[in-house]
């Protein structure tokens, strides 16, 4: 049993290597240019595909830590505290990608790296709440409190995502809607190529998910046999 | 064109730092599970002599 689930992950890590190798060539060569005028605007448009691939990444990562904390509430279990922990700490990378991805793309676009608008203050200030997520965990020394304390945080801390997801419909923003009631703009090539992109980070996530999911039990492992040894 | 390689660039380094830190700590429990094993084996040794 083991053993099969050490070659599905296997299996898993290969997949997702490849499937986010040829989304990346989706994005930079497979999907069209976009109707732009400069050169520069065309390129940096192509960012766009990990840019939100990886936010959708970061807001289905806190979701998990979202219930992640539901789960150890109801039920005390060690290991929804392991896949909330894990999910929050994804989660934190991607959004920091998405930040400095975006920040990237916005010099081209708008001409400046940074504008204090409201999806990018929201965004900003997310990651920053997931950040306080992992630093209070390094905190606690017991446990159990450990995990009730980040349980709560992270339920509390999910209201972020819907702000976030919604701060382009409710306020003018200058960061763009990609996908609205109007529809996306996007092309069919380029829906294509973003679809796929999506779909290949959701799954990079799940294996990601399963190799710190699986790190955090043999940490346990080796706490509890040095707890059985040293006492 | 700048933009979209450092933009890629960030992102690769980001996922890369991410998977490395997990091996990192899965060589540091290696090595502490190594170290509880030598302990074990120690003490076993130690009472067997006894």
């Amino acid at each position: 049993m083991k053993r099969q689930r050490e070659t599905l992950l296997l299996g898993m890590t290969i997949l997702s290597a490849v499937l986010v190798l040829v989304a990346l060539y989706l994005a930079l060569i497979g999907a069209p240019d976009a109707d732009l005028s400069s050169e520069t605007g065309r390129y940096a448009q192509r960012i766009i595909y990990f840019h939100i691939a990886t936010a959708w990444v970061g807001f289905l990562a806190f979701f998990v830590t979202f219930v992640g904390g539901v789960g150890y509430l109801r039920t005390q279990r060690r290991v929804w505290d392991i896949v909330a922990l894990s999910s929050a700490e994804i989660g934190t990378v991607f959004m920091l990608g998405v930040l400095v991805s975006g920040s990237i793309w916005a010099k081209p676009a708008w001409g400046v790296w940074w504008v204090w608008d409201e999806r990018l203050t929201i965004s900003l200030v997310q990651f920053l709440i997931y950040v306080g997520y992992l630093m209070l965990r390094t905190s606690v020394e017991d446990p159990s409190r450990r995990a009730r304390f980040a349980a709560v945080y992270g339920i509390v801390a999910f209201i972020s995502v819907p702000i976030n997801f919604i701060a382009i419909r409710l306020w003018r923003t200058q960061h763009p809607l990609m996908f609205g009631i109007e529809g996306g703009g996007l092309s069919d090539n380029m829906m294509f190529a973003f679809a796929f992109t999506l779909i290949s980070f959701s799954i990079w996530y799940t294996t990601l998910m399963w190799h710190r999911i699986r790190l955090e039990q043999f940490r346990d492992d080796v706490e509890q046999l040095k707890q059985k040894f040293l006492a | 064109m700048g933009y979209l390689v450092a933009a890629y660039g960030v992102l690769w380094a980001v996922s890369f730092g991410l998977v490395f830190s997990m091996v990192l700590r899965q060589r540091r429990l290696d090595a502490e599970l190594q170290a509880v094993r030598l302990l074990v084996e120690e003490e076993s040794d130690l009472e067997a002599g006894q």
